[in-house]
């Protein structure tokens, strides 16, 4: 039996791409061939489960390596809340941290509600908190959601930082433990202000513009691995001068 | 006919569609990092699913996401909304890819042959599945052992459920080197797993 001429309908057959006549034509050259049916029922099998084969999940922290070298390109318009804000300082505080935390690409979907505009996120978060503080307890509020934000951004941050550390030499990561570690004390320190003199402007502007700088240096770290990882030496040393 | 698992062609709902993902490119071209990571989220689990498939290797696979998705921000101002944005990136996530792949099989000398009518006709007729479910784990090895070309054609169409149009147009070959593609994938495919039985 002439099998090969069959073989293009059978394809189609799995395809569901076959025309009625053809279709006819291969049923009546199937009742016969026990070949051809096997061969049919095992690509109709592997077409099936190739179908079936599941989505693999993104590595967490490729987003944030991706928003680290748009940001060291210059590719990004950076956003300049405070600017912006010529509300109070606890709205302009507010949006520093949904900016920073969208500068370093981490978890903004739990800032932004399903549907929104996604331009909305900084201007969106700061607005939110310009128009709800109106008291002390309101400003305390928006303060603590600010802070929440800085330190859900620095736990991303660190998270994918230390897991990827081994891509950098001894003497770098050494020398970034150590810058991590000054901040840290500082943030330490600037938080013990704070609950001193909770109604102090000056003490939560210095700890907000400590944790800041963990963020930031957090990003360059996680750019400079980046970097490493790719043997790109002209942006890591870039970087290592920055920092 | 088998639907594409992701809105690569936009039919449904091609009325605003279509706008909104020119909106979307828009944004992104402005430097608007929100808008990149909505087009990312949307994007780039296929993206990755398709790099590791092709690649065999999840770590490879995430360095050539970075690219795609850098290489796709530079290439934006490119982007004139005639084919559909999930087509688009897959033209370019499969291009860059490839010449990944190129390269690679370049430095360690081991260039792929393409598969020999004759001999995938010879196998596919001597082997048998055997009965039961094909396990995801066998497909998958499998699937990394086809020649790049088919191995492109067969992720595109039948894992990721692209129309042999879009396949062609994502590849840039002829719609009917893409059936082709495919079906000696399958009956290699064929071959391959009757002998992991």
């Amino acid at each position: 039996m002439d099998c090969d001429r069959y073989l293009n309908s059978i394809h189609e057959r799995v395809d569901l791409t076959i025309g009625s006549i053809r279709r006819a034509e291969l049923e009546i050259h199937l009742d016969g061939c026990d070949h051809c049916r096997a061969l049919l029922q095992d690509l109709q099998r592997i077409h099936d489960a190739a179908a079936a084969l599941p989505v693999v999940p993104t590595p967490e922290g490729a987003w944030l390596q991706i928003a680290g070298r748009l940001r060291m390109e210059g590719r990004i318009r950076e956003e300049t809340p405070v600017a912006r804000a010529a509300a109070p300082r606890y709205a302009a505080w507010l949006a520093i941290a949904a900016a920073l935390i969208i500068a370093s690409g981490a978890a903004v979907m739990l800032l932004i509600p399903r549907g929104a505009p996604a331009a909305a996120p900084v201007s969106g978060t700061a607005t939110a908190g310009a128009a709800g503080v109106s008291s002390p307890d309101e400003a305390v509020t928006a303060v603590d959601a600010a802070q929440a934000q800085f330190e859900k951004a620095i736990a991303d941050l660190e998270k994918v930082a230390k897991d990827n550390r081994q891509s950098l030499d001894p003497g770098t990561s050494e020398t970034i433990e150590k810058n991590l570690g000054i901040i840290d004390q500082a943030i330490a320190e600037n938080r013990a202000a704070v609950r001193s003199e909770p109604a102090s402007v000056a003490a939560r502007e210095t700890l907000f513009d400590t944790l800041r700088q963990k963020v930031s240096l957090l990003q360059d770290t996680i750019s400079l691995i980046n970097e490493m990882r790719k043997g790109n030496n002209a942006a890591a040393a870039q970087l290592v001068n920055k920092s | 006919m088998t639907t594409s698992k992701v809105a690569v062609h936009s039919s449904a709902g091609a009325a605003t569609g279509r706008p909104a993902e020119l909106e979307l490119v828009e944004r992104c071209r402005r430097g608007e990092l929100g808008a990149f990571e909505e087009l990312y989220r949307t994007h780039s689990a296929r993206l990755f699913s398709l790099a590791v498939r092709m690649l065999g290797n999840p770590a490879d696979a995430e360095d050539q996401l970075q690219e795609i998705f850098l290489s796709a921000h530079r290439k934006l101002e490119s982007f004139r909304g005639e084919s559909a944005l999930g087509t688009w990136l897959y033209r370019l996530a499969m291009n860059q890819i490839l010449d990944h792949v190129r390269s690679r099989a370049a430095r360690t000398s081991q260039l792929t042959d393409g598969l020999d009518d004759a001999s995938v006709l010879a196998d596919a007729k001597s082997r048998r599945l055997a009965e039961g479910t094909i396990q995801r784990i066998d497909l998958e090895r499998a699937v990394a052992e086809l020649p790049e070309g088919c191995r492109a054609a067969f992720v595109l169409h039948d894992v990721e459920g692209l129309e042999h149009r879009e396949v062609s147009e994502v590849l840039g070959i002829a719609e009917g080197t893409s059936k082709s593609q495919v079906h000696k994938a399958r009956l290699r495919l064929r071959a391959l797993l009757a002998e992991r039985k």
